[in-house]
């Protein structure tokens, strides 16, 4: 079991470290034409079609999907063990992929709207700093609401599957769908972050996992407007940091 | 100077010293405001306090000045359950207990060894008189050990534990930490952060300590849950430490059981969840001073200075198993001092649909997956002949969710049609009280409404449907009867109702 924890693990850094390689090396921005981004009086249709031209809709869908390859894994870690954990052993495989699609569907049919929302605010305004300062306005307006809350409370939920048959595939591809929508509704804001940095796209989009990553540490807690971040993550840190110096003085001193 | 807990009904009388001294010190407690930290409710909020049913009893009111928000962080809410840290927290918890009762109790005037007496209810099945009566031994009203709202198993205020509904089955745990995915949660509890109420609960958790606080809590309604039987009420209760030194001794128990019966080694777990970034444990001693511990800390009766008057154990369930099996006794004992916890958790089959608990019972199917059945069968036939360690098997109750940590109900496994399951003990899976329940319900708290799982251990029934082989049938019929009937308006559910086999 805990040799199959192990291999199951392994091949999920493996996917991530893979995509994060092939986005590092290949990944070439959105081209923006140069005569909408100017600031000309085009009118926004035309310049989207020009935008698509020079972004055809496959580039754009894989350099999506390779972003979810490599951001994705370390989010979904636990609830593809709780698939695997409660499906039968024959079945394990196949509920997986089920989960992985239906979560990569939804994220998928979020990212055309990410990309169009990116786009737009890229050929409405030729100051990239504007578009970068509203998508981290309301990545910040998003962290600290009840809504967000919300959402990674559901990130949390491991639901009852069924064992046998096409319950059992439709329970996996549906946990996949609510899982996917409430990490889109926990995520959606920071994901606008990458796609609004330009060449830091890359290092943005790391950031961003370990973010997102950091903060579903933390468990579920009721609706409220607070900052909520990656406190928890920062705290073990810095515990195991001052244990190897301190041993025991930390154990005390660690209280709320 | 190492004191000795002892068995409430080994004390002598009714109203011996030790119980007498208890009483005065619980009145002293009792006297003490909210805020104070040493006080009674505060004590009791350590554990949890839900306002709304604190009201309700009248031991919360607008009069009352809360303490400060600082406290309550740090103080408040913070019992361990579903949790490998549900035997240290709470050892913690009482030795600040006894502590802060044994001060009130030398202020008294009484002895400064005092020592919380322990509810041994596996010997005998009534209240200790003390908490049942609402006189004092001279006949005056205001006994503190008694409390209102302890309805017992039927409802009716006569608070007993039937002897023929609790066992030490869990001292046969081979290991301390268990997993939660599906297999045995081990006799402390499967591995988690700070869990101020975990999914899962360990072995010696969800029997004898829940079944016993949903006995004797019991309830009048949904609404209106016996103080022992809901989380955030049970500090309230007298009998609460009672109870709990005795899961604290059973500890003990099961630790001298087997050289090979060990505390978790893991850095998190001597560590406790400060080491990861999250809340100490931390209690206040007399006078109010701050307490910080660890589970490690937890481990050693010498070190912690007290001591049991009875740590011996019962006869291990494993060896009655190999023998069941065909195994010698010789055979079997040795096995069983050698086995540790198996590697390897697959699911055998599950129901179809969630249930409703609703009423006087509920019943559901389980299909067994047919290669994963011939995969069990195959290794308990090669237990009997090779006297290699069998798989062991489990039913699980996944996401049990609703309103009513009351409800507490048995489960059979195929009870002949149309018999009367008490009359089928053989069939028992195991007892099951949704202690908990209410808050690990709730969507927006530190649940996400994912309920609770419980998992029994039902190798015996499942060796007995092997050797039948009744298990061919390819189905096992589950029956839940409850202790009373359910309310619609509990609204308790459960998500799945599976089998799970773990072996090497």
């Amino acid at each position: 079991m805990w040799c199959a924890t192990r291999r199951f693990s392994g091949w999920l850094v493996v996917t991530s470290l893979v995509a994060w390689l092939l986005l590092a090396f290949c990944w070439n921005d959105v081209t923006i034409p140069a005569l909408c981004s100017a600031g000309l009086r085009t009118p926004l249709s035309d310049s989207f079609s020009m935008a698509f031209v020079l972004n055809s809709p496959m580039q754009l869908a894989w350099g999506w999907l390779l972003m979810l390859a490599a951001m994705t894994p370390p989010l979904i870690a636990a609830p593809l063990r709780h698939v695997r954990e409660r499906s039968l052993a024959n079945r394990r495989a196949r509920a997986m992929s089920l989960f992985v699609i239906g979560y990569g569907a939804v994220w998928t049919i979020a990212g055309v709207g990410l990309q169009l929302v990116a786009l737009a605010a890229q050929l409405a305004s030729s100051d990239a700093r504007m578009g970068l300062a509203l998508s981290a306005s309301a990545a910040t307006l998003w962290q600290v609401s009840p809504a967000k809350q919300w959402c990674l409370n559901r990130c949390h939920r491991r639901p009852q599957l069924a064992a046998f048959g096409a319950p059992a595939d439709r329970a996996a591809f549906d946990f996949g769908l609510t899982h996917g929508a409430a990490c889109v509704g926990a995520c959606w804001a920071l994901m606008l972050l990458p796609l609004f940095a330009g060449q830091a796209h890359v290092l943005t989009m790391l950031a961003v996992m370990l973010f997102a990553f950091a903060e579903r540490l933390e468990n579920a807690a009721p609706l409220a407007w607070r900052w909520r971040g990656p406190g928890k993550a920062l705290r073990i840190i810095a515990v195991q940091a001052r244990m190897h110096l301190a041993p025991r003085a930390i154990i005390r001193e660690s209280s709320h | 100077m190492a004191s000795t807990r002892r068995n409430v009904w080994a004390l002598g009388s009714d109203w011996a010293d030790p119980i007498l001294w208890y009483a005065r010190g619980v009145k002293a407690m009792k006297a003490r405001a909210l805020n104070d930290r040493t006080g009674w409710r505060f004590y009791a909020a350590i554990h949890g306090i839900f306002p709304p049913l604190w009201q309700q009893y009248g031991y919360l009111s607008s009069t009352d000045t809360p303490p400060s928000q600082a406290d309550r962080n740090t103080y408040w809410n913070q019992c361990q359950h579903g949790s490998w840290y549900f035997l240290p927290w709470h050892r913690g918890y009482l030795i600040a207990f006894e502590a802060v009762i044994r001060d009130a109790v030398v202020a008294l005037g009484g002895p400064n060894d005092w020592a919380l007496p322990y509810w041994n209810y596996f010997k005998q099945d009534g209240l200790p008189p003390a908490f049942a009566s609402a006189n004092w031994p001279d006949g005056t009203g205001d006994n503190p050990l008694f409390v209102e709202q302890r309805y017992g198993p039927n409802g009716d205020g006569n608070v007993f534990v039937p002897l023929s509904e609790v066992n030490m089955n869990a001292l046969g745990e081979p290991d301390f930490e268990g997993v939660a995915s599906g297999g045995s949660p081990g006799f402390g509890g499967v591995g988690t952060g700070f869990a101020h109420g975990g999914r899962v609960h360990g072995a010696i958790e969800t029997q004898p300590h829940d079944w016993v606080h949903g006995l004797v809590g019991g309830g009048l309604s949904p609404q209106e849950p016996g103080l022992m039987s809901d989380p955030d009420t049970a500090g309230l209760d007298p009998i609460f430490w009672l109870h709990h030194a005795n899961i604290d001794r059973l500890w003990e128990v099961w630790r001298q059981n087997s050289a090979a019966h060990v505390d978790p080694s893991k850095a998190n777990w001597i560590n406790g969840p400060a080491s990861i970034g999250e809340h100490a444990f931390i209690l206040p001693m007399p006078g109010g001073q701050s307490w910080t511990y660890t589970p490690g800390e937890m481990s050693n009766l010498a070190t912690l200075g007290y001591n049991y008057d009875d740590l011996s154990a019962p006869p291990s369930p494993l060896v009655a198993r190999l023998e069941r099996l065909g195994v010698g006794i010789t055979e079997a004992t040795a096995i069983a001092r050698r086995t540790a916890m198996a590697k390897t958790v697959e699911l055998l089959g599950a129901n179809t649909e969630s249930i409703r608990l609703s009423g006087a019972e509920a019943r559901t199917s389980i299909a067994l997956d047919p290669a994963a059945r011939n995969r069990l069968s195959t290794n308990l036939n090669e237990a009997a002949r090779t006297s290699a360690v069998p798989d062991r098997v489990f039913l699980n109750l996944e996401n049990v969710r609703g309103i009513s940590d009351a409800t507490a109900f048995n489960v059979y496994i195929n009870v002949p049609e149309g018999e009367n399951p008490a009359n089928h003990p053989d069939h028992l899976a195991g007892s099951v009280a949704l202690f908990g329940v209410r808050k690990a319900s709730t969507a927006d708290d530190k649940h996400a409404g994912d309920g609770l799982t419980y998992v029994l251990d039902i190798s015996g029934i499942i060796d007995r449907l092997h050797l039948s082989r009744a298990i061919e049938a390819g189905q096992l019929h589950v029956l839940l009867v409850p202790r009373n009937p359910v309310a619609d308006e509990a609204q308790i559910s459960i998500g799945r109702i599976s089998v799970f086999r773990q072996s090497n």
